[in-house]
């Protein structure tokens, strides 16, 4: 199997300030990795970083092969990485519709619009109900679930996606996962996901990377990281049962 | 009765023309951050094209706004790429508001003088699209020329709200001015849609200098008095709203019009200024503007 993703040395920040320090990073075609690690250690800027909204400071990232680091965010997202980020990165004024459609913008995608509505909204009811209502005047969890749909809206090659349970409530986290699962067994592209700790990851990880001072420190499929008792202590994170 | 007639109907003119001008500056404001004093140059272009197209070559009225409105064009999408496009990267280091208010002026301030060195001082005649008035009411009577004028600003103005609403693009320029990131990271070519952006806002401005020109002169200032204008509207608006926009345009034409019929003509300004002192200081966002970055 081919890598979707391959970061070698990678180092990223802002301005002078280095937060990402010689990352390296494999995910295959298809597969899921996820990156775990604490807050301020670099989780976020790796993917800012991949998806081009910073520039590397050094090192290589490559799609599928191909040298994407230095291209600007337009250039990498036509490319097939679809970002969807930290706290959403909704359009607050636009309807969910327009939001959603907003997510076939790129190229050849915006041709086949109406079909990836129709399939987001049959995917997502919840969604089509506030279809005509501003992002603004959603909940939390309804608007994790808009911008996970808006990254449906177009086939990718990797799909990135910043902390999906970050400030919801149990019962939204839950929702958002059910999606992502089904994202990861329907969807033919790669994903990595970002979480700060073990708790809802069971389900989705083929492998789990953490993530610590802007490196990844331990690589390995989730059971065994979730096994082990120093690494479970030291990023917190009670161990649900892996819902099936 | 009479007087109430009259300053509906110029009220209504007024501010039909005014909202054309002033949209494009809130286009601008909001997908860009910039109040872009060349909007005033390009009603002043705008009423030059008018002048050659109708009074030296004669040709057909609809043939030159659309002469205006591409020439307006192109030279909006240039006035970006020169005083603009080079400091979006190094927006997060300069004042960027500030800079490019002074970069634009300084287009602005350009555009008159080689329209000066090139025409002279003088006062143009333009040629009205179309003759005849329009009787309203007991000797209160409209041209057919501002009647043209009003319809064709609202079919503009709508035909922009439709743009914004309903196209892959329009969509793509809300995008921009509410969330630049993400917009990024959905392939909106942000390099692009800039220029293109400022050349539709300053082509807004150059067909309504088509209309001014004829009501007014084409002349090197001419786009002057249109720029103080807008920018009473745009900021009475809340800059960056386009509803408030349209509401602000419509208000300040109702004032001029009021002054001119009851006051007198050279007490619109002060007016109209003094008014807006006292809005901001109790409405300091304007009337529909918010305190949050997000506009559009």
């Amino acid at each position: 199997m081919s890598a979707a993703l391959t970061v070698r040395g990678l180092v990223a920040g802002y301005d002078r300030s280095v937060v990402i320090d010689g990352l390296d990073l494999e995910v295959a075609d298809g597969a899921t990795a996820v990156v775990i690690g604490p807050n301020g250690h670099g989780k976020t800027t790796l993917l800012r970083a991949v998806s081009g909204l910073i520039k590397p400071f050094r090192g290589e990232v490559e799609l599928g092969g191909e040298r994407i680091d230095g291209m600007a965010a337009e250039a990498i997202a036509k490319k097939g990485v679809v970002h969807v980020m930290q706290g959403d990165g909704l359009f607050v004024e636009m309807t969910v519709e327009e939001n959603l459609l907003m997510g076939a913008f790129p190229g050849g995608s915006w041709r086949g619009r109406r079909a990836a509505l129709k399939r987001v909204y049959s995917e997502l009811p919840a969604v089509e109900e506030r279809k005509g209502h501003k992002a603004r005047t959603l909940s939390g969890g309804e608007r994790r679930l808009v911008g996970l749909g808006r990254g449906m809206m177009r086939q990718g090659r990797l799909l990135l996606i910043d902390e999906p349970s970050l400030g919801l409530a149990p019962v939204a986290i839950e929702a958002v996962y059910a999606v992502i699962r089904r994202l990861r067994s329907e969807a033919s592209s790669a994903i990595v996901l970002i979480e700060e700790n073990f708790t809802h990851v069971g389900g989705v990880a083929d492998v789990v990377h953490i993530l610590e001072a802007g490196r990844i420190v331990r690589s390995g499929p989730f059971a065994e990281l979730a096994a082990d008792r120093t690494v479970v202590e030291t990023y917190l994170g009670s161990i649900a049962e892996a819902p099936s | 009765m009479t007087d109430i007639v009259a300053i509906i109907a110029n009220g209504v003119v007024y501010g039909s023309i005014y909202g054309l001008v002033a949209i494009g500056m809130t286009l601008i404001y909001g997908t860009l951050r910039i109040l872009d004093m060349s909007q005033g140059s390009m009603v002043m272009v705008g009423g030059y094209v008018g002048w050659w197209a109708l009074a030296t070559h004669g040709v057909n009225p609809i043939v030159a706004l659309v002469l205006a409105f591409a020439f307006t064009f192109a030279l909006g999408t240039a006035t970006e790429l020169v005083s603009v496009q080079p400091l979006i990267s190094r927006r997060h280091e300069v004042d960027f508001e500030l800079v490019t208010f002074i970069t634009t002026f300084a287009v602005a301030i350009f555009l008159t003088n080689v329209a000066l060195q090139h025409f002279g001082p003088f006062q143009q005649n333009v040629p009205t699209i179309v003759g005849g008035n329009l009787k309203l009411y007991h000797g209160v009577s409209i041209s057919y020329h501002e009647l043209t004028m009003a319809a064709i600003s609202v079919i503009l103005m709508g035909g922009l709200g439709l743009f914004l609403a309903r196209t892959r693009w329009g969509l793509a320029v809300r995008a921009v001015a509410q969330d630049l990131d993400a917009a990024r990271s959905l392939a909106v070519p942000v390099t692009r849609l800039y220029p293109l952006t400022m050349g539709l806002a300053s082509a807004l401005a150059g067909v309504g200098g088509v209309f001014l020109g004829a009501l007014y002169f084409a002349s090197p200032t001419a786009g002057d008095l249109p720029l103080l204008f807008a920018l009473i509207v745009v900021v009475l608006g809340g800059l960056g709203s386009l509803t408030g926009t349209l509401y602000a345009a419509y208000l300040v034409g109702m004032t001029q019009s009021f002054c001119e019929v009851e006051i007198g003509t050279t007490w619109t300004l002060p007016i109209l200024y003094g008014a807006i002192l006292v809005i901001l200081i109790f409405r300091p966002y304007g009337l529909k503007g918010s305190p949050s970055e997000v506009r559009l």
